[in-house]
């Protein structure tokens, strides 16, 4: 049990009362909370707010810090305050701080005064609103937010583009609705969110770029707000099919007024759309807007976001399409970084089903065993990627190149190990020139490979399958394990000493496929002798991988000739 | 269409009479004194709009010293004598309708140095263009359309100068040399300039000082009954003439209308009613209230209390563009052929549309402000509106609740690790 009683240390309040005026020592039980009132000096019109107090939470100053509360009249007026009404300024550095709880006290007091109060009286916060807006925005959601809310968010899944009205896809129970031009990501959404997707009903979207981040000063409050951007922003047409609840049909539709940049969105449902089914046993109706429109959270899942916070480009992967031949230990990994990075599309290529043995190595688990791995890998990525489409083959590399063809592919990536496919990955590339990438593992992962070549590089020289050549180790013909009662050769190796492998192959895949790459090169990871040792001691670095001997591991660079 | 027709066209074209159930308030009071009681309440906080918007005195100066300083520099460098070249202020800053922008956006000073014609080429504007910007080179300037422009680091505002030469000191051949795009109007022809069009490469006819005169003569024309119009005046100086004062009285209601209208237009981008780049711009919007102002004096209507003018210039606005030959028009009144809004009618109508929606949202929200009685809802609907935070302590109104006893600081906030 968390010890709860109030014990303030060494802090008087009267003492801190005589170092700051503003400071009144009369406390006040509030929710388990102790209270004191702070005076406040009088304002000029328009920057009044009711009252403040310094908040000891219970548990303070052991567990928890102190705080200033302002009256709910300041929230969404002034700048940093929480739903709840209290300040966020920094000033109680915390327990963990080790200072004293009077310290503490005085620190806090000091900051309300110094960076809260002066430079709201002086209008120096005035601006502050725009620095934070999405929080202000979910104030002013939960502030008209209900718990049988029928609609409560907005998913956006593409980048903004022009004004536009565009059929989007509502989905409850979840009460999501899903913004995309395209109906297949909106599946792929539906797909995503499972059993709270049950059901898919339509809603239109105004979809409006803007420039500023919305604020309390300037977001719509009304219909008659929005009207007006709705009548500025859109063609009469769309505008009027916003305006209007009822479709041609007679029925009434959902209605969303999304107002984004590419970095925040804010959107509204507005009045008047069909009643909605509540979820349970019971028919009840779900709770819609009657008069005034709601404001929405909206939350990005676009692939730029989900990708990189917007950090790392996407570029033009969501317009890729990459080949991927084989998914083991390698390739399933990689596919999934790959669909993390944001391709837009794979195809995945493997004949068998997940065995026990593939689960402590494989992205799939036990419970894909006896599936297909490629179309356990597909839905598994689609669920939780939804900017990624994967079309799954359950066919052997070769039968697939000898069908499709390389037509149309950006990138081929060969994570099979297998000469036979590397073979026909030749005789495709011969006919229809594409971007290579083979990787592979050597025994223990004391290796790993990826062989990136530019469209037009061969990867046989003169005949002959140079993949042996380009290891590091010499491997003593013994290595290989001879699995019981059928054909199969296995090596051991760890699900953690393979993730450097997957890791250097998924780097070096999109380097290619973000045409990075001009020249051909051999990028490998190369583990020291120390690991080679704890597993046999005859092995023996090749001398262009001596650089690697001293080291736990190393990645080193050769061009590919 | 004189401005007269345009009045009386643009009152037959409106839906509504705000101005009307207005003036039905105040019944049959035509008494200055009782009025402002009865119109006190939103006067007052329009007035306290007004203030808002107005640029701080001491940023207008900064901004004056800073014009200044280029301008002599511009003198010095050019190694001409003080008379062959005249600088001063055009635009917002010399109509005196310069408004801050509710996002801190930096204020321009637009300047115009005019030179006499003997000290160029006229054959090669290109060159002349050229040879200002040389020497601005100091100050870093980047070429525009018609001017160089200067930022100011660390300071609120830029400057712009606009190269040109006064056409009242050409000869016939040496105009005709020239062939400047349009030509000036005869009544104000001895302002009238050739400035050089970067784009077409070749002289343009403008005429800013003309302009300023045409706004401060209509702005004089009184309409309004209170006997109390006051006018801001300005000090002319030899070689670079200061910035004008930007401080107004609501009861020059031409002036208090065209900064409250651009300051709402601002606030209207910022609440995305129209992109920014459709915005309706100042000199048309300077050029339809001066043009509605001056018709309403010719057909003799006079307002009692400023607030009703203001009201009625906002209702007439919307209708206040004509059309010829199904083109729109907002002709400069100094400049024969200018047509202000000449892109209205190459960008399939959203300039257009952006106008016409935000005269719409002025006379609803004038209408939200004037249906507000209690006056703590006027003062918020009219900082909403026109994007007004509240009023300021000074730093001597804040009592000190510092603690006498100084304690160190708090040690620095521990970094977490990502995880």
């Amino acid at each position: 049990m968390p010890d709860t009683t109030v014990r303030l240390g060494n802090f008087d309040p009267e003492r801190l009362a005589e170092d700051f005026p503003g400071f009144i020592p009369v406390a006040e039980e509030r929710n388990g909370a102790t209270c004191y009132r702070l005076r406040l000096p009088s304002f000029p019109q328009g920057r009044e707010f009711e009252a403040a107090e310094l908040v000891l939470p219970r548990g303070f100053p052991d567990q928890f810090a102190a705080r200033i509360r302002l009256s709910s009249d300041a929230v969404l007026r002034l700048p940093h305050v929480e739903k709840d009404g209290f300040l966020c300024i920094d000033g109680d550095p915390g327990p963990s701080s080790g200072a004293s709880a009077d310290d503490r006290i005085y620190w806090l007091l000091d900051a309300f005064e110094k960076k809260f109060l002066r430079p709201w009286l002086l209008g120096e916060l005035d601006d502050d609103f725009a620095k934070e807006a999405l929080d202000y925005w979910r104030i002013y959601v939960d502030q008209h937010a209900h718990p049988e809310d029928a609609i409560n968010s907005v998913w956006i899944a593409e980048p903004p583009c022009e004004a536009r009205v565009v059929d989007c896809a509502l989905f409850t129970p979840a009460g999501i609705i899903a913004v995309h031009a395209e109906h297949r990501v909106l599946g792929r959404i539906r797909h995503s969110l499972g059993a709270t997707a049950k059901q898919e009903l339509r809603a239109v979207v105004a979809d409006i770029p803007i420039d500023n981040a919305l604020t309390p000063q300037t977001w719509p409050q009304s219909m008659d707000d929005l009207r007006f951007i709705l009548n500025g922003r859109l063609p009469e047409p769309d505008c009027k099919k916003m305006l209007e609840p009822r479709r041609r049909n007679g029925r009434t539709h959902h209605r969303v007024v999304l107002l984004r940049n590419p970095a925040f969105g804010f959107a509204y449902l507005l009045p008047g759309g069909p009643t909605i089914q509540a979820g349970g046993k019971k028919k009840q109706r779900a709770r819609l807007p009657s008069k005034s429109p709601r404001p929405l959270n909206v939350s990005r899942i676009d692939a730029s976001w989900i990708v990189g916070r917007d950090q790392h480009p996407v570029g033009l992967r969501q317009s890729v399409r990459v080949l991927v031949l084989g998914a083991g230990a390698l390739g399933s990994p990689v596919v999934d970084q790959l669909a993390k990075a944001g391709i837009g599309h794979i195809d995945l290529v493997d004949p068998q089903n997940m065995v026990a043995e593939n689960v402590g190595r494989h992205l799939l688990g036990a419970e894909s065993i006896q599936s297909s791995k490629a179309i356990s890998i597909a839905q598994r990525i689609e669920t939780g990627q939804p900017h990624t489409s994967i079309t799954p083959s359950v066919q052997p590399a070769e039968v697939w190149l000898r069908e499709q063809g390389l037509g149309g592919v950006d990138a081929v990536l060969d994570l099979t190990g297998e000469p036979d496919v590397r073979w026909a990955v030749e005789k495709a590339r011969k006919e229809i020139p594409c971007a290579l990438l083979i990787g592979w593992l050597e025994p223990y992962v004391a290796a790993a490979h990826a062989c990136v070549l530019p469209a037009g590089v061969e990867w046989m020289r003169d005949g002959d399958d140079p993949m042996v050549h380009l290891e590091a180790v010499e491997w003593p013909s013994d290595v290989m394990q001879q699995q019981p009662g059928c054909s199969s050769r296995f090596q051991s190796y760890t699900a953690a000493a393979a993730a450097h492998a997957v890791a250097l192959v998924a780097e070096q895949a999109l380097a290619l496929i973000d045409g990075e790459i001009q020249e051909a090169r051999i990028v490998s990871w190369i583990r020291g002798k120390r690991f080679l040792s704890a597993h046999r001691d005859d092995l023996i670095l090749r001398e262009w991988a001596h650089p690697a001997a001293e080291y736990d591991g190393l990645v080193l660079e050769r061009p590919f000739k | 269409m004189s401005n007269t027709e345009l009045v009386l066209n643009a009152d037959r074209s409106r839906r509504s009479q705000l101005a009307e159930t207005l003036t039905n308030r105040a019944a049959a009071t035509s008494d200055f004194a009782a009025l402002s009681r009865i119109y006190g309440p939103w006067s007052t906080q329009l007035r306290r709009v007004s203030d808002h918007i107005t640029v701080p005195k001491e940023q207008v100066s900064k901004a004056s010293s800073s014009y200044v300083e280029v301008g002599n520099c511009l003198l010095r460098t050019l190694d001409w004598p003080e008379q062959v070249i005249d600088i001063h202020t055009q635009g917002s800053a010399s109509t005196q309708t310069l408004i801050r922008y509710p996002d801190r956006s930096k204020f321009d000073i637009d300047a115009v140095c005019a030179v006499d014609i003997d000290r160029i080429d006229a054959r090669n504007p290109v060159g002349f263009f050229d040879s200002i910007g040389e020497a601005l080179s100091r100050y870093a300037p980047t070429a525009k359309k018609r001017c160089w422009t200067i930022d100011q680091p660390g300071h609120p505002f830029y400057l712009e100068f606009t190269p040109s030469i006064p056409l009242a000191t050409v000869s016939k051949r040496t105009f005709e040399a020239m062939r400047p795009r349009f030509l000036p109007v005869r009544e104000y022809e001895d302002t009238a300039l050739a400035v050089v069009d970067m784009p077409t490469r070749s002289w343009k006819t403008s005429n800013p000082a003309g302009f300023t005169r045409w706004v401060d003569r209509t702005a004089s024309r009184q309409i309004v009954q209170t006997g109390m119009v006051a006018f801001a005046k300005h000090e002319l100086r030899e070689g670079v003439a200061d910035v004008p004062n930007q401080d107004i009285e609501i009861t020059d209601t031409l002036r208090t209308a065209i900064r409250l209208f651009k300051r709402h237009r601002d606030v209207c981008v910022q609440r995305h009613i129209f992109e920014k780049e459709f915005k309706p711009i100042s000199v048309i919007i300077v050029t339809l209230l001066t043009r509605c102002y001056d018709g309403l004096a010719s057909i003799g209507h006079t307002f009692p209390h400023p607030l009703l003018l203001l009201v009625e210039l906002a209702e007439l606005l919307k209708h206040m563009v004509p059309t010829r030959d199904g083109e729109y028009h907002v002709d400069n009144p100094t400049v024969d052929g200018e047509n202000f809004a000449e892109k209205w009618n190459t960008d399939r109508g959203a300039r257009l549309r952006a106008f016409s929606l935000w005269c719409d949202v002025l006379i609803a929200d004038l209408q939200t402000i004037l249906a507000a009685t209690d006056e703590g809802e006027i003062h918020d609907t009219v900082n909403r509106v026109f994007g007004c935070t509240a009023a300021t302590a000074t730093d001597a109104d804040i009592p000190h609740n510092r603690p006498t006893v100084h304690r160190p600081p708090p040690p620095p906030p521990r970094t977490s690790g990502l995880a």
